[in-house]
C-alpha cells in the first residue's frame, strides 16, 4: 500500500528537467518529499471533518468519508502499550482512544477534572476511567478499590489506539561516476506511506515545492495547477 | 444473535447468578447508547461518555423510585435502645413492619405527632439556658435523646394482646359513645416508629422492644455495581430517558425534537411500569372470584 519513492522521484525529475529547467538533488527531493507527504497526510483530517458534514452514500469505495478513513487507516495503530501509564508512543501524531484494562477512558479537561472528582455520580471508576493530557503525557484515573472509591492514578494495563506520524521518506542511492544511482536494497530506504491513490498528488506537491527551490515559476505553476484541479475533482 | 453464552450445565450448576438474564447492566446500556444513538447522521452527533454516564445514572435513580421493582428489606431485632440505623443504601421507606408469632407482618405507623428534637444539656453556666460545654471546644453538649422522644417511647399500650380479636373490658363501658372519632391510625397495637433523618436513625416505641421488625425501603440502584442493572422491561425506558436528558440540555436543539423525545420517554416509562406491575390474568381472575364473599378482612 505504499507509494514507491523511486517512482515519484523519477516522475518529478522527468517533469522538472524538461527543457533543462533544473535538477533536483536526492537530498532536496528527500526534504521536499517529506514535506509533501506531511501536507497530504495532515489534510486528511480536515477533509474528513468537512466531508462528515455532508451526506454520504452507501458505497464503501465511492463515499468520500470511507475513502478518507481508508487512507488514514494505514497510519492507525491499535492497542499500543503506554509505558508506566503515562508515556505516549514516540511516533504519535493524533491520539484516538485510551483504554484501561480494555475499557475506554474518556479525555477530561483539566477544568472538569477537579470537579468530577467531587461528584458522587461522575467520579471515575475502573469501569469508567478518565484521562487527562498534560505536558506531552497522559494520566489515567480509576478508583482505588471496590470498597474505596477515591481517585487513583493507574500506571499499568493502559493502552491506546493512535494515528502515527508518517515515517521519513528516504530515497537511498550510491554515487557512481558522480551520478546518484537509486539503491533499492539499502536498509534505510523508506517509501511513502500515504495511500497509493496519492501518487499523483505527491508528484504535483513536490513539483510545486521544487519550483520554488529551483526558482522556476513555471514548475511551481504546473504543480500548483494540477494540485488544484485534483482537489476540485475530489471535493466537488 | 444469541445472547446466552453460558452452557445450561454451568448455569444450573452455579451457586449464584441465577435469573440474571432478565437484567441488563448499566454499563451495557451506556455502551449501547453511545454506539447506537451517537454518531454522524444521528440525532446526537457527539457527546462525552461522562455526560451519558451521568444521565444514565439519573435515569436509573428515577426509575428505581417508582417504576422498577427495587424494594429492599432488612429484618432485625429491635435492641434495648429502641433505635436502629437506617440501612446503608436507604433513600426512603416503603413500610416498617413488626413480625408477629405467626410470621404475619404488622405495619408500624409513623409517630407523626412527636419527634426527637435536638436537645442540649441544660445544667451548666452558658447563657440564660444554662448550656454545657464540657469539652471546652465551643460546642454545647447534647442529650443522647430528647425528653420528647423519651416520654413518647415510654408509653405502653393499654392492650398488647395481639390475638385478642374481640377485645373488651368493663372499663370501656365508662367511655360509651366516646370512642367515636378515634384516629384509626392510632387504634392499633402494632407499634410506632419515628425516623430521625438528621442522625440516620429509626426510633421505635417501647411496645416493640425485642421484637423482630422489617424495614422495607427503596434505594436508587446505584449502591453497588451488582445492583446497577435494569430489568429488560425497562431497558427502552432507560434509552429514552438518556436521549431526552441529553437533547433537552443541548443548545439550539429544536423544541419539537425535545418534545417528541419527552413523549417517547413518558410512553416508554409508562409501558415499563405496566409490564413490571406483573399483572397476570389468572391471578386477577382468582381475586375477582372472591367478590361475592360477604365479609372480607
Amino acid at each position: 500500500m505504499a507509494v514507491d519513492v523511486n517512482k515519484v522521484y523519477q516522475r518529478v525529475l522527468a517533469i522538472a528537467n524538461k527543457e533543462q529547467r533544473g535538477y533536483i538533488t536526492p537530498q532536496e527531493f528527500n526534504i521536499l518529499a517529506n514535506q509533501s507527504q506531511l501536507d497530504i497526510f495532515d489534510q486528511y483530517f480536515y477533509d474528513l471533518g468537512q466531508f462528515l458534514r455532508v451526506h454520504g452514500n452507501n458505497t464503501t469505495f465511492a463515499d468520500a468519508v470511507e475513502i478518507l478513513k481508508e487512507k488514514i487507516s494505514t497510519f492507525e495503530k491499535y492497542n499500543a502499550t503506554i509505558g508506566s501509564g503515562v508515556t505516549l508512543p514516540t511516533d504519535l501524531y493524533r491520539l484516538n482512544c485510551v483504554r484501561l484494562n480494555g475499557v475506554e477512558a474518556e479525555l477530561i479537561s483539566l477544568k472538569d477534572f477537579y470537579r468530577i472528582q467531587n461528584s458522587y455520580l461522575l467520579s471515575p471508576r475502573d469501569e469508567y476511567p478518565i484521562y487527562i493530557r498534560t505536558e506531552g503525557t497522559i494520566k489515567v484515573y480509576g478508583h482505588t478499590s471496590s470498597t474505596n472509591h477515591a481517585l487513583s492514578q493507574k500506571t499499568s494495563n493502559v493502552a491506546c489506539d493512535y494515528i502515527k506520524k508518517p515515517s521519513l521518506v528516504n530515497w537511498t542511492y550510491n554515487v557512481v561516476l558522480n551520478n546518484a544511482i537509486y539503491n533499492a536494497s539499502a536498509s534505510d530506504v523508506q517509501h511513502f506511506e500515504v495511500h497509493e491513490s496519492e501518487e499523483s498528488n505527491l508528484v504535483y506537491t513536490i513539483l510545486k515545492l521544487a519550483g520554488m527551490a529551483i526558482k522556476d515559476p513555471s514548475v511551481y505553476q504546473y504543480g500548483a495547477g494540477e494540485e488544484i484541479k485534483d482537489i476540485q475533482q475530489e471535493k466537488q | 444473535m444469541a445472547q446466552i453464552s453460558q452452557t445450561q450445565a454451568s448455569y444450573y450448576g452455579a451457586s449464584s447468578g441465577h435469573g440474571a438474564y432478565q437484567f441488563t447492566s448499566l454499563r451495557d446500556i451506556i455502551n449501547a447508547f453511545l454506539v447506537i444513538y451517537v454518531g454522524e447522521d444521528k440525532l446526537i452527533s457527539k457527546i462525552s461518555k461522562t455526560d451519558v454516564r451521568f444521565h444514565a445514572q439519573r435515569a436509573l435513580q428515577e426509575l428505581s423510585f417508582d417504576t422498577l421493582k427495587s424494594v429492599k428489606s432488612l429484618e432485625l431485632e429491635v435492641p434495648a435502645t429502641l433505635q436502629m440505623s437506617l440501612p446503608q443504601d436507604y433513600v426512603n421507606y416503603v413500610k416498617i413492619t413488626r413480625t408477629d408469632s405467626s410470621g404475619i407482618e404488622r405495619v408500624l405507623y409513623p409517630a407523626i405527632n412527636t419527634s426527637n428534637p435536638t436537645a442540649p444539656l441544660q445544667t451548666g453556666a452558658i447563657g440564660d439556658e444554662g448550656f454545657i460545654d464540657a469539652g471546652s471546644d465551643g460546642t454545647i453538649d447534647l442529650q443522647s435523646e430528647s425528653d420528647t422522644w423519651t416520654s413518647f417511647k415510654g408509653q405502653t399500650s393499654s392492650n398488647v394482646d395481639e390475638d385478642a380479636y374481640n377485645f373488651d373490658t368493663d372499663l370501656f363501658d365508662l367511655f360509651l359513645g366516646q370512642r367515636y372519632g378515634i384516629n384509626p391510625a392510632n387504634a392499633q397495637i402494632n407499634g410506632t416508629f419515628y425516623i430521625d433523618e438528621l442522625n440516620g436513625k429509626i426510633h421505635f416505641g417501647s411496645s416493640i422492644a425485642g421484637k423482630t421488625v422489617t424495614v422495607k425501603y427503596i434505594s436508587d440502584s446505584l449502591g453497588t455495581d451488582a445492583e446497577s442493572r435494569v430489568h429488560k422491561f425497562a431497558e427502552e425506558a432507560m434509552y429514552k430517558h438518556i436521549a431526552y436528558a441529553v437533547l433537552a440540555n443541548r443548545a439550539n436543539m429544536p423544541e419539537y425534537v425535545v418534545q417528541r423525545l419527552r413523549k417517547e420517554k413518558k410512553a416508554a416509562t409508562r409501558q415499563a411500569k405496566l409490564r413490571l406491575s406483573n399483572i397476570k390474568l389468572e391471578e386477577i381472575s382468582q381475586i375477582l372470584r372472591g367478590k361475592s364473599k360477604q365479609i372480607k378482612h
